[in-house]
């Protein structure tokens, strides 16, 4: 046989091939894999990438759950899912019967050492079989509860790593449910595996409009030099839901809107907006101008909790043509909760581009769209020589907005002269759309965030002092508000915008927010 | 999607009637004429509430020698919605002696949906007829119906022509040509002179749908080799040999189409040489060709390790680093298969044979039960892998050959580089 001291050499055939680098198989052990993550989006993310074969031959699965089911019966229930799920249906019989052949299901608990041993038993058949060459992910798609009792066994089996190939580990969030539980949870999966070996998933970086965040103000001049205090004015991050609960009242009593929504998504976008660029476009130089920023921000503490932030909860109203509850109605919800629906947070990152900018935050549920965007409003001309009354009207600011959802694109609003004798001026939009610019079917986050896990590449994927120091930062506004009385939880009616005082809370800054 | 003309009044011309194209109007009016369009259009923008999208970024010129050609190019366009096409100038080139000295032009807008029908995508045509001697200026004429200041995209359709000199022209003022060597009539003649026209337009990129249909043949055996445990057998390769499919004769006669076309398994065979070192041996009688039965088999000589990503084991094992090294019986053929209900020119093979210590390792893709499926499969000594099967559908609609075509802004250096390999290979 040759001898393994050549096989680091690069493969020949990749240049110029559009995926540059090699992808070795491997093994995606799924704990939890009878969940709806995993029928939803894990599932078809894979298929979609086996149907387009950036999956090497040999790529396998073993999904592993409490429930008894047969390597058919779950391949048959998996098939089910990704008719029903797959961007790209119905499923193709040949590709399928391919992909399926590598789909295995292993019956365990998730505490039981026993399922483990029989777990690794596995892996090593597969090696064998598929040439699957000791490379392994475990994607923890459980509970949170289960993630302490999944990496200690995977510690205690060996499986966190091996001589022969790799070994990486992606978790899903919620990575913790606090700073402190955040802290343990990173200081337990740190006795097991390496930093390095782990990928924790946000999949609003795998969207396509999150990525071109960068692009947009990187790969591009004319941005850049507007981009800090000189000009902008603020910075205004939504994302809204016109949805409620759908079911998941245990969990969201438990978290609430910050939780769900700040302490990852908004923190992450707020982070691409305004780091730094970084040395290079490489996991650890982006997440490095990332923590930068998160370390920047002001941190809220007394009072100032209460001065820039707003938390609400919905009542009823109407939303998409339906009548619906308020929160405190909801089944599973307790009629004297204090969990927040709604958040609105101002906040300033210290440091020498952003300084004295705010940058205000809003989630909510209910309210009248689903909608994710990033505003930037630009400063008003120094000097004003159009007049109110020449112009028939306020000259508007200037507004760059990035849509994450739907629609997605860019359009940045500026002012034009209406045809006329007239000194007239009216804002217009130039606007460009993912959609009808590229018309091509974009790919799932998870199957971008996916592929990278399997590549090796973590740019896309949190790191430990990443989260951490936006728990940090959250932590302070749930300490202040667990403090105060319930009183100061502000309600607003299922459709509107939010509650009054969000708009107050704004208003008194001289601004408002955007109508998206 | 089906897409609508917005303007369909072809008033009464003399000369050719062309419908399909829209409005026709002096070449001189063609600019202020298309202006009114775009106003009518805004007012039906205005009373049907649809979103219109006009798109901006590239000239598409498509060089076409009849009618029905470029009506067919035409009907193409409808599915290249999604490539920001400012303009297309759909030529048709009437190069019969006999024919008469002038040009005429047509005019529409292109509209088609995106997505749903709220939103629509605009783009100009202006289809042009030249013929008699206009044609020895169709670069001055072509350049008159062009936006300014955007990137010109040839598509030129069918053969390169006789005439070298109205091509060259139209290179001159193209950043990008693209052609399709599937549908050469004389493959092996054209490829070589699409090979020697490059040389001699270096400003001018060229494309060439054909390398696009062997992209996926190529991710597939890179493939392979992502396996590091099987990278090493990259230098132990013995044989390879390429099947491509040709017509049966009755085919041939029934569609009047060309027979064989082996530029896909030709380009493969140059990919696979120059990925692995490989140099061709200098001795005649070591090759052999038949382009009657598009058969033909070549031997290597050397391997030019500067090229070649890691050093035979040999070496390795004794410590001595080459820069070249001797081949002995290494050889990688081209052989045609005759199938029926498949285009002549497809892959249907590539088997790539390792012999390592007196054992053979084999790497295959197979067609499988359609061309719209292969099968892949390594056999490695002790090492039994179960094969795959994996869609290649994408690689066949034309349409999107053309859009990952016109989405390339700078060089296809490789594709450059096999196009003049092919040519060496040719010339043994």
């Amino acid at each position: 046989m040759p001898q393994r001291s050549v096989v680091e050499a690069p493969n020949p055939f990749r240049e110029g091939l559009r995926i540059k680098e090699s992808l070795e198989p491997c093994v995606m052990v799924i704990f939890g894999a009878t969940g709806d993550l995993t029928h939803r989006k894990l599932l078809p993310a894979l298929y979609n990438l086996a149907l387009e074969h950036p999956l090497p031959a040999g790529f396998s699965v073993v999904a592993f759950a409490r429930r008894p089911y047969t390597d058919e019966s779950f391949r048959q229930q998996a098939l089910e899912s990704i008719n029903q799920y797959s961007r790209q249906k119905p499923v193709n019989p040949q590709v399928w019967e391919s992909f399926a052949s590598g789909i295995h299901y292993l019956q365990s608990n998730f505490h039981d050492p026993e399922g483990y041993t029989k777990l690794n038993q596995l892996l090593n058949k597969l090696d064998q079989e598929r040439g699957t060459s000791g490379n392994r992910i475990f994607y923890l798609s459980t509970p949170p509860s289960q993630y302490p009792d999944i990496i200690q066994n995977l510690g205690a089996a060996g499986l966190n790593r091996n001589r022969k190939g790799w070994t990486r580990i992606i978790v899903e969030k919620p990575f913790g449910h606090d700073l402190a539980t955040a802290r343990e949870l990173n200081r337990q999966i740190a006795k097991v595996f390496k930093e390095d070996q782990i990928y924790r998933i946000d999949h609003y970086l795998g969207k396509e409009t999150v990525q071109n965040i960068l692009v947009f103000r990187l790969a591009n001049g004319i941005f850049e030099p507007v981009w800090n205090r000189r000009y902008v004015d603020h910075v205004q991050i939504t994302v809204a839901e016109n949805l409620g609960l759908e079911g998941r009242a245990g969990y969201y009593e438990e978290s609430g809107a910050i939780r769900d929504m700040i302490q990852n998504h908004m923190l992450q976008l707020l982070t691409l907006v305004a780091m730094e660029p970084p040395i290079a476009f490489d996991g650890n130089s982006v997440r490095d101008e990332k923590v930068k920023v998160l370390h920047a921000l002001q941190p809220l503490v007394g009072r100032e909790v209460q001065n820039n932030t707003i938390r609400a909860q919905y009542g009823p109203g109407w939303v998409g043509g339906k009548q619906v509850p308020g929160y405190l109605q909801e089944d599973g919800v307790s009629p004297t909760s204090s969990t927040e629906t709604y958040v609105a947070i101002k906040t300033f990152i210290d440091n020498w581009r952003w300084a004295g900018v705010p940058f205000y935050l809003r989630t909510g549920k209910h309210l009248p769209k689903r909608v994710s965007e990033i505003a930037i409003q630009f400063k008003q001309p120094p000097l004003m020589l159009f007049k109110d009354h020449d112009t028939q009207g306020q000259v508007e600011p200037n507004v760059l907005t990035l849509r994450i959802q739907p629609d997605e694109g860019i359009s940045l609003k500026f002012g034009a002269k209406v045809p006329g004798t007239d000194m007239q001026i009216r804002s217009v939009n130039m606007d460009f759309f993912y959609g009808s610019s590229f018309v091509r079917e974009q790919p799932e986050a998870y199957e971008r965030l996916l592929l990278d896990a399997m590549h090796g590449d973590s740019t896309l994927f949190t790191r430990r002092d990443e989260v951490e120091a936006a728990w940090a930062f959250v932590q302070n506004i749930l300490d202040e508000w667990g403090a105060a009385p319930r009183d100061t939880i502000h309600s607003y009616e299922s459709g509107s915008w939010g509650p009054q005082a969000a708009d107050e809370f704004i208003w008194r800054d001289g601004r408002r927010w955007r109508r998206p | 999607m089906k897409g609508v003309g917005m303007v369909m009044d072809n008033s009464a011309a003399p000369g050719m009637q062309l419908p399909w194209a829209g409005k026709q109007v002096s070449p001189e009016h063609v600019e202020v004429e298309l202006s009114t369009l775009w106003r009518l259009a805004a007012d039906n923008m205005r009373i049907s509430q649809n979103m219109n999208v006009r798109t901006s970024v590239l000239n598409f010129v498509i060089c076409a020698q009849d009618e029905k050609t470029a009506r067919k190019a035409s009907a193409v366009l409808r599915d290249l919605a999604s490539t920001h096409i400012a303009r297309v100038t759909l030529l048709i080139l009437d190069t019969r002696s006999d024919g008469p000295s002038e040009v005429s032009t047509w005019i529409t807008l292109r509209s088609f949906p995106i997505i749903s029908d709220i939103m629509r995508h605009h783009f100009e045509q202006v289809t042009a007829t030249v013929g008699g001697k206009a044609i020895q200026y169709v670069d001055n004429i072509v350049q008159s119906l062009l936006k300014p200041d955007l990137p010109v995209y040839l598509w030129w359709l069918n053969d390169l022509p006789e005439d070298h000199d109205i091509f060259h022209r139209l290179i001159k003022l193209s950043s990008r040509v693209i052609i399709d060597s599937s549908h050469f009539t004389q493959p092996e003649e054209q490829i070589s002179a699409a090979s020697a026209i490059l040389q001699q337009a270096p400003q001018c990129a060229l494309s060439d749908l054909t390398w696009g249909r062997v992209t996926a043949w190529r991710e597939l055996i890179a493939q392979f080799f992502d396996i590091p445990e099987y990278r090493p057998y990259l230098m132990a390769v013995d044989t390879i040999s390429i099947e491509h499919i040709v017509a049966t004769s009755s085919q041939a006669l029934d569609h009047h189409s060309s027979q064989k076309n082996p530029i896909r398994a030709l380009l493969l065979a140059a990919w696979l040489k120059t990925r692995l070192g490989w140099k061709l041996s200098e001795d005649e009688s070591d090759n052999s060709r038949d382009p009657v039965t598009g058969t033909y088999s070549w031997h290597m000589s050397e391997r030019d390790m500067n090229k070649v990503v890691t050093q035979p084991l040999s070496a390795i094992t004794s410590g001595e680093q080459k820069t070249s090294a001797p081949l002995g019986g290494i050889r990688i053929s081209v052989q045609p298969r005759e199938l029926v209900k498949s285009a002549p020119g497809t892959l249907c093979l590539v088997r790539m044979v390792c012999t390592v210590e007196g054992k053979q390792a084999i790497f295959t893709i197979e067609r499988g039960d359609d061309d719209d499926h292969v099968l892949t499969s390594v056999e490695v000594p002790g090492s039994p892998r179960p094969p795959r099967t994996v869609s290649i559908a994408a690689t066949h609609k034309e349409s999107d050959l053309l859009h990952n075509e016109l989405e390339i802004m700078g060089r296809d250096r490789l594709y450059e580089q096999m196009l003049h390999e092919v040519f060496a290979l040719l010339a043994e």
